[in-house]
């Protein structure tokens, strides 16, 4: 589905003539968000389960402009070559569409992305529940509108969720934008390009665990605080849009 | 529905909503209250000494779901079943399985469940009858018996240490599944029961309901034991070209199946995948009845899958169940959400 970039002969994306979005000059005013939130909303989101019905479990997400779906596959045989284990094995794959970010060249590192996904979601699951066999979890991000590996962790949860993989809790995921003075929940691209810093939290809310937290750039010990519990509450509202939407899910 | 992938029309909607709503109000137990999401609460009286069983864990000294799916209460058992219930195996299941590869001494297939099952080659009658040790040369012909993507119907003989299946096939009506449709349907749909093969004789074709929810609509196949044979048919051509379920590896003149029966192979197989996709039980009964039905309003064989005919199968099956609730209580339940079909501490007791 998404192609590699360095393969075949190169292309030309068409210049969106009319948008020209020229690097915001950072004064010392509060900073706008361009979709008219305030710094702590984060985006209206959109989930549901059973998008894909060829695989064991799948995860529709929409936040904003971020449009994500995971199918998951498990639990499964593993590879004939790998060892007797007691526990399961996880498999994450996190890959783009060639429509899904504005520019070839800004196409990220997926690998990266994997195994950041890997890591958020092995702390969540019960891996003894399927020795000896492999649970595969493809994510493809339709679009990317900023915030993407927070809305792919969150997808991939309810998608394991539906497979009906054991776990711990559901995981959700938000992060946060250090720009300037301003923390700024849930960033779009556009805010996330001209960041100083971001934190993005991983989190069981029910269980009050972090399974993951990633820092990056200039922070201060007091707004990591701040972030942190910003992050942290809208985890928390985030479970509930999640659990009533497998509540939903299930009743039908 | 989530599989229900086909375009009513308001009218058919309405039928439908209203033949399903019927069904629900039929069924015995009411489940939606006791449906739970990962890491819920159980509601559970603590006094009582409970045993934590499958798809719970503790936490904080509450009993809280791993699973996503309905809470079940057996006596002092009290465990979570998934929705997408996966195939839980037991021995003595009739299972199909469709050959992925030829290992040394043993056949590995695919089941449905979350490992492969095995089938050695010891589990399997030889071509000539014989009982003997396998010897190398066996070994090697082991591809003229079954080769990849081969249908196979076997028995679930035991678990390995690992949890994979060891099946056998050592009776006539085991082995390689020829001239048929093969249909994968979810497992919880089909029961355990007492006779997995059935034969419509009126039809001509053989049904095989696996447990693994495999399902095989063939042609029908004489199962001929061929000890009996040899002392009861002294018949002159102890060799002639029947069709049987052995691999026998004699060249078969090739006949060509009668274009009634291939009609009535793919009727069946609509008729079971309608009523998959409604998520009505599978038994013998409620196929030969959509089949009937099907004959009887002369709708195509193609027709069979079109929104019409789901409406008419559902609005069928509700008119049916309320004139027998009436008589007595109905006993095929339908299944908005799947119940286990297992004996709740078997399925406990191997998990643990």
């Amino acid at each position: 589905m998404a192609g590699k970039p360095s393969s075949g002969p190169t292309t030309y994306s068409p210049l969106l003539t009319g948008q020209k979005v020229k690097r915001p000059i950072l004064t010392d005013s509060d900073w706008v968000r361009p979709d008219g939130r305030n710094h702590h909303q984060c985006r209206p989101a959109f989930v549901r389960t059973g998008a894909v019905t060829s695989a064991s479990g799948s995860a529709y997400a929409e936040f904003g402009n971020t449009k994500v779906i995971v199918s998951v596959f498990g639990p499964r045989e593993s590879k004939k070559a790998v060892m007797y284990s007691d526990k399961g094995r996880l498999n994450c794959n996190v890959s783009y569409t060639n429509f899904g970010t504005p520019s070839r060249a800004q196409s990220p590192d997926t690998k990266d992305l994997s195994s950041m996904l890997h890591k958020a979601l092995e702390g969540a699951i019960i891996l003894e529940s399927f020795p000896k066999t492999t649970v595969d979890v493809f994510a493809l991000v339709l679009e990317s509108g900023g915030s993407d590996l927070p809305v792919v962790t969150t997808c991939a949860s309810l998608a394991l969720a539906d497979a009906g993989i054991m776990m711990y809790d559901i995981v959700a995921s938000v992060s946060v934008s250090c720009l300037r003075k301003s923390l700024l929940i849930d960033p779009l691209s556009e805010e996330e390009s001209c960041q100083d810093g971001s934190l993005m939290i991983t989190s069981m809310p029910s269980r009050n665990e972090v399974t993951q937290m990633t820092i990056t750039g200039e922070w201060s010990t007091p707004k990591i605080h701040e972030a942190m519990q910003l992050c942290l509450d809208a985890c928390s509202k985030l479970e509930k849009i999640m659990r009533s939407c497998l509540k939903e899910a299930a009743s039908v | 529905m989530r599989h229900l992938q086909l375009s009513l029309n308001k009218g058919q909607k309405l039928r439908l909503e209203r033949a399903l709503e019927q069904l629900e109000s039929l069924s015995s137990k009411a489940n939606s209250d006791a449906s739970v999401t990962v890491a819920d609460d159980i509601p559970v009286n603590y006094e009582d000494a409970i045993l934590k069983g499958h798809g719970t864990a503790e936490m904080d000294g509450r009993v809280v779901a791993t699973l996503c799916g309905v809470v079940e209460r057996v006596n002092k058992l009290v465990y979570v079943r998934s929705l997408r219930a996966r195939y839980k195996p037991e021995i003595g299941d009739i299972i199909i399985g469709r050959v992925l590869e030829v290992a040394p001494k043993r056949w590995r297939l695919e089941i449905n469940f979350s490992q492969d099952a095995v089938l050695m080659l010891s589990s399997m009658n030889l071509p000539d009858g014989i009982q003997r040790r396998r010897t190398a040369v066996d070994e090697l012909n082991m591809r003229s018996i079954f080769e990849e993507n081969d249908v196979i119907c076997a028995e679930v003989r035991g678990f390995q240490h690992d949890g994979a299946l060891h099946l056998q096939a050592r009776s006539q009506k085991y082995g390689k599944l020829k001239t048929g449709q093969l249909l994968t349907i979810p497992p919880y749909l089909v029961k355990k029961r007492k006779q997995h093969f059935h034969y419509l004789d009126q039809y001509g074709i053989d049904l095989i309901l696996g447990c693994n929810g495999f399902i095989w609509v063939g042609e029908h196949v004489e199962v001929k034991d061929d000890m009996v044979e040899d002392v009861l048919e002294k018949s002159p051509e102890p060799q002639n070209a029947k069709p049987c379920n052995t691999p026998v590896d004699k060249p078969l003149e090739e006949t060509r199946t009668p274009l009634a029966t291939r009609q009535n192979i793919c009727r069946a197989a609509n008729a079971i995948r309608v009523l998959s996709t409604l998520g009505f039980t599978i038994t013998v009964e409620i196929i030969m009845e959509i089949v009937d039905l099907s004959i009887s309003s002369s709708v195509d064989i193609h027709e069979m899958l079109g929104a019409e005919f789901y409406v008419v199968v559902a609005e069928n099956e509700a008119a049916q169940r309320s004139s027998s609730s009436r008589k007595r209580k109905a006993h095929l339940v339908h299944h908005p959400a799947p119940r286990s079909w297992i004996n709740a501490r078997t399925t406990y007791m191997r998990r643990s």
